[in-house]
């Protein structure tokens, strides 16, 4: 059996709206370029994790046309349903198991351009109660959650605003950010379309084109990678109903399971004390504070306060997403999956003008479903 | 670099005939005849509504049937000026409301239309009523939408 687990190498594209080369060739290239970047072939890695989705790629058992390109030709592969940090929770299981030393995990799609997000959300509800009536979907359970908040905490559109800003300028200096909106103000997020208010199309993740690999080992075969190995101390995962009337959407009961599992696992006793910075899987800017609330990071009705003095910004307290986070690009099954990876560059101090300054511990956070029904943590350090 | 990228049309058309399953069959018969109904659960004692055969909380069945009052609170709710269906999400002419409703005798809060002479109307905490269509067929849209009581 193995004890501890790495991340010895990750690469993500430079996510866009419109992809100039189809989705084979994105996901070979950059298994390639990582492969290149480590000194490795496919001989190195011993099992492939895929995150896709039979929807967004448009027909079922996806992988089996893109197994050629990640280099797992007649080698042990799977998929995963799921966001990518899901897929690395696979992998991360399958190295402690000790049948494996090494892991390339991959997550993709092209949500910037080849298919209608809310179709494929649509997809995820239930077939039965929510998809006949019409009302419940990905926005306007976003719209409810935010509005539960911003009225119990006195969280103005403006905080929102402010927040949404904070996010785009991360993005703006994030070189794979697929959103740039270097000019965006208080006041345009203010005026930006309406949807399902308090969200406005500002608010909304930038759903793209691209892919993310990580390659995760053992300890014992992380030497052979890097002499700068990112541990994965501790994992949490937990899942909600699907029912939105039967959901805490504030305390986030399963998230903040989730995270106090992860925790526990790292040692962690004061996530606000011994966490560095956060980078959270956030589809509408809304769910930052929520999110952040619920695993512990500031005290439960503090955005306002927050937001007000930068405390979630680079140079902050506790950072929320120094890379602009899914507002900056949110290529649907790999976005949980960059959040590893820009976790990993930060603490091995490559993150450029994003930097956290003396960044040793990070929690990681990935979502699925309305409302973040399922979530997966991270706890990673350096 | 390619210049322009050729795509392929690539339509996936299906469609399903789901059982709704024993406890929403039982639901959508009592919007039929104006009444909402709700599982109890024998264990937490938790009403949910919609109704479900097991509650997740207590790994139970549960079968026992109990109609819910028609007249709560609106706990939260979401002004909408768009629709999405077919992965579309289109502008309305008119903004709606999304409300998510307590009922009396229901713990899950269930969600509705709410409607009103005017949105800035609409507050949270206000009491609404079910309000239901003339006549009934025995689907969801029987139960038409909330309005102030
Ligand atoms: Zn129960």
């Amino acid at each position: 059996m193995n004890e501890r687990v790495a991340v010895v190498g990750y690469k993500q594209t430079k996510h866009t709206f419109d992809s100039p080369v189809a989705r084979e060739r994105m996901i070979y290239e950059l298994v390639k370029s990582l492969f290149k970047d480590l000194g490795i072939t496919r001989d190195d890695i011993d099992t492939f994790i895929f995150a896709s989705n039979d929807f967004t790629d448009g027909r079922t058992i996806s992988e089996v046309y893109t197994v050629p390109r990640i280099g797992s030709f007649m080698k042990d592969e799977t998929k995963v349903e799921a966001d990518g940090l899901n897929a690395a929770l696979y992998a991360y299981m399958r190295i402690l198991s000790g049948l494996y030393e090494t892991a390339l995990v991959i997550g993709f799609s092209m949500a910037g351009s080849e298919f209608r997000v809310p179709l494929t959300q649509a997809y995820t509800l239930d077939p039965v109660y929510e998809r006949p009536r019409g009302i419940i979907n990905f926005y306007s359970t976003a719209a409810l959650q935010a509005s539960a908040y911003m009225k119990k905490y006195k969280f103005t559109d403006e905080d929102l605003a402010r927040l949404t800003v904070k996010n785009l300028q991360n993005a703006n200096n994030n070189p794979y950010a697929a959103r740039k909106e270097p000019t965006i103000s208080v006041e345009d997020v203010l005026n930006s379309k309406p949807l399902y208010l308090p969200i406005r199309q500002a608010h909304v993740s930038a759903y793209a084109d691209g892919a993310c690999a990580v390659i995760l080992s053992s300890k014992k075969a992380a030497k052979k990678f890097t002499d700068t190995p990112v541990w994965i101390d501790g994992v949490g995962h937990s899942m909600d109903t699907y029912y939105i009337g039967d959901r805490d959407l504030l305390g986030m009961e399963h998230l903040s399971a989730a995270a106090k599992k992860a925790y526990k696992m790292a040692g962690i006793k004061n996530p606000k004390k011994e966490i560095d910075f956060a980078e959270l899987h956030t589809n509408f800017a809304s769910e930052e504070p929520v999110f952040a609330e619920a695993m512990g990071l500031f005290k439960p009705g503090s955005g306002k306060d927050v937001v007000k003095n930068g405390d979630s910004g680079i140079g902050g307290a506790l950072p929320v997403n120094p890379s602009g986070g899914p507002l900056g690009a949110n290529p649907i099954n790999a976005t949980g999956l960059i959040r590893l990876a820009e976790a990993s560059e930060q603490l091995r101090k490559e993150a450029g003008k994003n930097q956290v300054k003396g960044a040793k511990t990070a929690v990681v956070h990935a979502q699925d479903g309305p409302g973040a029904q399922l979530n997966t943590v991270f706890v990673v350090r350096r | 670099m390619p210049g322009n990228v050729v795509r392929a049309r690539v339509p996936i058309t299906f469609s399903y005939k789901n059982r709704v399953g024993h406890a929403l069959e039982q639901y959508i018969n009592g919007l039929k005849e104006k009444k909402i109904l709700g599982v109890k659960c024998p264990a937490c004692k938790k009403v949910y509504v919609p109704p479900r055969t097991v509650c997740g909380k207590c790994h139970k069945p549960i079968d026992q049937m109990v109609e819910i009052g028609q007249e709560g609170v609106l706990k939260n709710f979401t002004t909408a000026h768009v629709t999405i269906a077919n992965g579309e999400i289109t502008d309305v002419q008119q903004p709606y409301i999304i409300g998510l409703i307590k009922l009396p005798g229901a713990s899950s809060l269930i969600s509705g239309i709410i409607k009103t002479s005017s949105v800035p109307e609409v507050k949270t905490g206000m009491k609404v009523k079910a309000v239901w269509k003339e006549t009934t067929q025995g689907d969801y849209n029987d139960l038409a939408y909330f309005e102030p009581a």
